[in-house]
């Protein structure tokens, strides 16, 4: 049995087609990343997979359970961490806690048992009677996190759980993921963060303008795009180096500044080199490091979408 | 387990739900300001301004004083507390709780109704102490406060579920059905001396079986007879439920 399975999702707002025949499944035990632009359709997917907004066709059953039909069983079974940190703010971090609980019907021994572990988990302990008011952007999301998990959810919706946060928030957060994926809790897991998704997810399904482009291992989907290579160089002095003038370099598709390095796309990484070395010599610039990439998911991801992420912003190459 | 006991079960878990939805209203808001002030001041001072120097028989007033009371403090907890969560994006958890809509509804209208029995025992006793009204039928007064202040809870709920993240735009609705209503629902005017071509909108008004049943327990002489006051309170209660439920369902697509 599937722990999701969305078949033919369409999703309709007057005029606008906000999702066109999704269709995927999550495995039991997975974690599965959702990944989009803004406007691709992620967040309504996950309306219609909570049970919060129904399809105008298509439908999406929970560890086999319709979600229209069948919306408080399947619910039961879900823990859902929304992207904003969404906990009440007059009520003490132990408040929140019972009262997710009572919510989903959790007994008063286990929610307390619960409570306390979960507490204990995320580092929230020594606050636990204080309003969360006065927590950090990290604390509240350690605590919408708990929150989420305090039924022993089968499936975890994550939506952007460590977007913008601190260092000891994201360790705690990355680690808790993973330690539930070990226990065989499923993770669905949208993410702007691509480099996030390629560590953490089993598979990753990208959708763009409302439709699935593609769902596979983050390293399969490196594959189907092996053309896509890249070398990456590091000049002294930076100063002197011109995007524009890398870009004439015989092959180079594309350059990308990252930091003080410079990406040159290319499907002929050595041929390249040597115009480098010749760029190098010609403008009395030392070459420090040279890198050759192959293909990351954010190449996928910008392919598949027709992204072109740049340093200025984004725009659209296709 | 039976149908039967899977069925009950179901209730209780949802009975359980709404009453822990409205023990967290009851500590988040019951003591915000603009609660205090326009679930427990504005009534007091509606009344005041329409009451004071006027004639009147305290046993016609001081019914009509926590008819008032009731309308405006059970109506005014979640037309603040729901845009607020929804500007907070708390009120997302409830929408995607294992509880149906009719419970987060249900919940939602017990910390209005709780709310408005506690202030409308203000003027009861007020009006006892110093005004020495009696209470000549505890079963009206009680069916009175209870089904009035469930009714207009429910209203606020219903209100509540227009859109919108500021709860200034609600209550400005609600304010154009609340303050009429106050004037064709027998408080002010006796429904006797209410002309005939307005008995139509009297009867439209959830108000005035709530003041006619609390009017009755200290009068004794009710414009209907309380069973239908009750019947009509418990007819609104469930149009205000429904038509809630259905709008909650239709503005979160």
């Amino acid at each position: 049995m599937y722990a999701i399975e969305a078949l033919s999702l369409s999703k309709r707002f007057g005029n606008i087609q906000a999702l066109s025949g999704v269709d995927f499944a999550v495995n039991e035990g997975e974690t599965f990343g959702f990944l989009g632009p803004n406007g691709a359709g992620k967040t309504t997917t996950i309306r219609i997979l909570t049970g919060i907004s129904a399809p105008t066709e298509g439908t999406a059953r929970i560890f086999g359970r319709d979600i229209v039909r069948d919306t408080i069983a399947a619910r039961r079974q879900m823990g859902i961490v929304h992207e904003t940190s969404n906990i009440y703010t007059d009520l003490s971090a132990w408040q929140n806690l019972m009262f997710t609980a009572e919510l989903y019907n959790v007994s008063r021994k286990d929610r307390e048992k619960r409570g306390s572990d979960l507490l204990e988990l995320f580092g929230l302990s020594e606050r636990r009677d204080d309003k969360t008011n006065g927590f950090s952007k990290g604390m509240k999301r350690r605590l919408t996190l708990a929150m989420g998990l305090i039924n022993h959810p089968r499936l975890l919706f994550l939506d952007e759980p460590t977007s913008g946060l601190d260092v000891q928030s994201n360790l705690i957060i990355r680690d808790v993921i993973r330690e539930l994926n070990k226990t065989g809790v499923t993770v669905f897991l949208t993410t702007h963060n691509i480099e996030e998704a390629n560590l953490a997810c089993d598979r990753v399904a990208i959708i763009n303008r409302g439709h699935i482009a593609a769902t596979d291992s983050p390293e399969r989907l490196k594959h189907t795009i092996r053309s896509v290579q890249s070398i990456e160089v590091a000049f002294e002095p930076v100063s002197l180096v011109r995007v524009d003038d890398l870009e004439q370099i015989p092959r180079v598709s594309e350059v990308r500044k990252q930091g003080d390095k410079f990406r040159l796309i290319t499907e002929d990484p050595p041929g390249v080199l040597d115009g480098v070395m010749e760029y190098a010599k010609d403008h009395h610039i030392r070459v420090i490091s040279v890198k050759t990439l192959g293909p990351s998911l954010e190449d996928v991801f910008i392919r598949l979408t027709g992204l072109d992420i740049r340093t200025k912003g984004v725009k659209t190459v296709d | 387990m039976t149908d039967l006991e899977d069925q009950c079960g179901q209730v209780c878990t949802e009975l359980h739900a709404a009453w822990a939805i409205a023990k967290k209203d009851i500590r988040i808001y019951y003591l915000k300001p603009n609660i205090i002030v326009s679930g427990m001041l504005f009534p007091l001072f509606m009344f005041l301004a329409f009451a004071v120097g006027r004639p009147a028989d305290p046993t016609v007033m001081i019914p009509g004083l926590i008819a008032i009371t009731i309308l405006f403090s059970a109506s005014s907890i979640e037309p603040v507390s729901i845009p607020i969560e929804r500007r907070m994006k708390t009120f997302d958890r409830l929408l995607s709780a294992p509880i149906s809509l009719h419970t987060v509804v249900l919940g939602e209208s017990m910390s209005g109704f709780l709310y408005s029995l506690g202030i409308a025992f203000v003027p009861l006793i007020a009006g006892i102490l110093l005004f020495q009204t009696q209470v000549i039928g505890i079963a009206p007064l009680v069916a009175g406060l209870l089904l009035t202040s469930f009714c207009f809870a429910t209203m606020g709920t219903l209100f509540a579920a227009y859109p919108t993240e500021s709860p200034g735009d609600i209550m400005s609705m609600l304010n154009l059905v609340r303050l009429p209503l106050i004037f064709v629902s027998g408080i002010f005017i006796p429904l006797d001396q209410i002309p005939q071509i307005g008995h139509f909108i009297t009867y439209l008004s959830p108000l005035t079986y709530g003041n006619d049943l609390i009017h009755a327990a200290f009068a004794g002489d009710p414009h209907f007879n309380p069973i239908v006051d009750i019947v009509m309170l418990l007819f609104f209660i469930l149009v205000f439920q429904l038509v809630a439920n259905h709008l909650y369902k239709k503005f979160n697509e």
